[in-house]
């Protein structure tokens, strides 16, 4: 389902990724796990064909480079960070609806499943941290797409959001979707995938390693 | 390019734009500007109330030059820049679409906000103005219209350029005000030291003072309300002597719309590069 094969990404002369190369099966759930900055947004961000990177990576034995149009058509996203520019949250999912021609009935059921329904007419400009990511869940899940990559996708969740999120992974992976899971929380993705690749400094690692970069925060009293 | 897709792009950007307070002051701006021109026109002469269309199309020519690229280079700048910061443009490029149809259509909605500011500013301008003065030729100022549109293209197509380049909104703005500086004072007189300095030959001048989109459509606008030869200078005049009115129109023309597209094409090869994070 996914293939990626060697992939080495360099951005402004820094080495993100280093000969990544794994496989992800139709169904499958897995989840890239590693500390911050460690290359597990870049790997999602190869796999939509953001940024140029050397190697190959497929979608359904689609190359996300030279066929990008029917790749992200097979895939739906779920960025760390979302934002929607000027529009109200029915106005997004109406473009998205129409562009990957979607019945319109759908709109409203999105936005009740992630609990939008009451804020359809409002400008995703007030929303909360919380609100704009259910958001992006209804974008990513409208088309119900077979491949849904996920970036730290209950970062800015509360408890509810939170729930909703594991519900509807867990409903995602019932219904048979792959599912890719990026999270620097190793305990919250493990119960939602079936195994854990692990990248560390922009390579997959049979384990995790104890980051070398994190210096703790010196306790008080305590002297660096 | 999907029409389709390209459709979309341009509505859900237009929408965007007209919706943002820049459209409500771009359009006053120019209502309440062309508005004062065409009634304080004829203050040189002694004479107060509505100028016609001849004297507020001529008022309305330096008014454009000056405001239409300030706005186009800005909002332009702006286009991919801003969005590139605050993450839509990731939620954009996710969807099923192409570079293309994403930049394309993208320049293609400001562009149709641009003209429903110019045509809302100015156009209400010549609706009182035909009602209440009347004289003069209507179809010189539409023509004006439809020149300030050409160069809104032109110009906005740069800043698009600038806003692919550069990608950080604060570095684009400081660069879409420097094009502004640039394009509508200092390439006269850079053009004029140069001349002087280098004693350059008259076609050398012209090319070089033409080269500048605002200056196209200065002498466009120039060409547009009179005939004679000398309103243009001797560039101008070098100019008509070897291309004839018509050629010289055609010239600038072509010239005006091959920046919009050349500038437009330029941005697209750099977009297709840009790592969207």
């Amino acid at each position: 389902m996914i293939a990626a094969r060697d992939v080495r990404l360099v951005l402004e002369g820094r080495t993100i990724l280093d000969g990544v190369s794994f496989d992800v099966a139709r169904g499958e759930s897995i989840a890239l796990v590693g500390a911050n900055g460690s290359g597990k947004t870049s790997m999602l961000r190869c796999l939509l064909g953001f940024v140029p990177f050397a190697g190959r990576v497929t979608i359904e034995g689609h190359d996300v480079v030279r066929d990008g149009v029917v790749v992200r058509s097979l895939v739906g996203y779920v960025p760390q960070r979302a934002a929607f520019g000027d529009a109200s949250a029915a106005e997004v999912l109406a473009f998205v609806a129409t562009l990957r021609r979607i019945e319109p009935r759908r709109i409203d059921v999105m936005l009740d499943l992630v609990g939008l329904a009451a804020h359809a007419r409002d400008r995703v400009r007030t929303f909360s941290g919380g609100m704009v990511q259910r958001l992006a869940l209804a974008v990513a899940l409208l088309p119900d797409p077979p491949v849904v990559l996920f970036d730290e996708p209950s970062a800015n969740l509360d408890r509810d959001g939170q729930r909703l999120f594991y519900d509807l992974v867990a409903r995602l992976r019932a219904g048979g979707h792959t599912l890719l899971l990026a999270s620097h929380r190793r305990e919250e993705v493990e119960s939602l995938t079936d195994r854990l690749l692990h990248v560390d400094w922009g390579r997959l690692v049979a384990a995790p390693t104890p980051s070398a970069r994190v210096v703790p925060f010196p306790a008080r009293g305590e002297r660096r | 390019m999907r029409t389709r897709a390209l459709r979309l792009v341009a509505a859900r950007e237009l929408r965007d734009a007209v919706r943002g307070r820049w459209f409500v002051l771009a359009a006053g701006c120019f209502l309440v500007l062309s508005l004062g021109l065409a009634f304080f026109g004829l203050a040189g002469a002694q004479r107060s109330g509505l100028a016609g269309f001849d004297r507020t199309t001529a008022s309305l020519l330096n008014l454009a030059v000056l405001f239409v690229p300030l706005m186009t280079l800005t909002l332009g700048g702006l286009a991919v820049a801003g969005e590139l910061e605050d993450g839509s443009l990731g939620m954009l490029l996710a969807q099923p679409l192409t570079r293309l149809e994403v930049y394309a259509g993208k320049y293609l909605g400001l562009l149709g906000a641009v003209g429903a500011a110019i045509c809302i500013g100015f156009g209400t301008t010549g609706v009182i103005v035909g009602l209440y003065a009347g004289g003069g030729d209507a179809g010189v100022f539409l023509g004006l219209v439809g020149l300030v549109l050409l160069l809104g293209a032109a110009t906005l197509g740069m800043g698009a350029l600038l806003s692919v380049a550069l990608r950080a909104r604060a570095r684009v703005i400081g660069a879409a005000f420097s094009a502004w500086l640039l394009l509508v004072y200092v390439s006269d007189l850079g053009v004029i030291g140069l001349a002087i300095a280098r004693s350059l030959r008259p076609a050398q001048t012209f090319v070089l003072a033409l080269v500048n989109p605002v200056e196209q459509a200065r002498v466009l606008g120039t060409l547009l309300l009179s005939d004679r030869l000398d309103v243009l200078g001797p560039v101008g005049a070098f100019g008509i002597d070897t291309l004839g009115w018509h050629g010289l129109v055609a010239c600038l023309l072509g010239t005006l719309a091959a920046t919009a597209v050349g500038t437009v094409a330029a941005g697209y090869v750099v977009f297709r590069k840009v790592p969207i994070a």
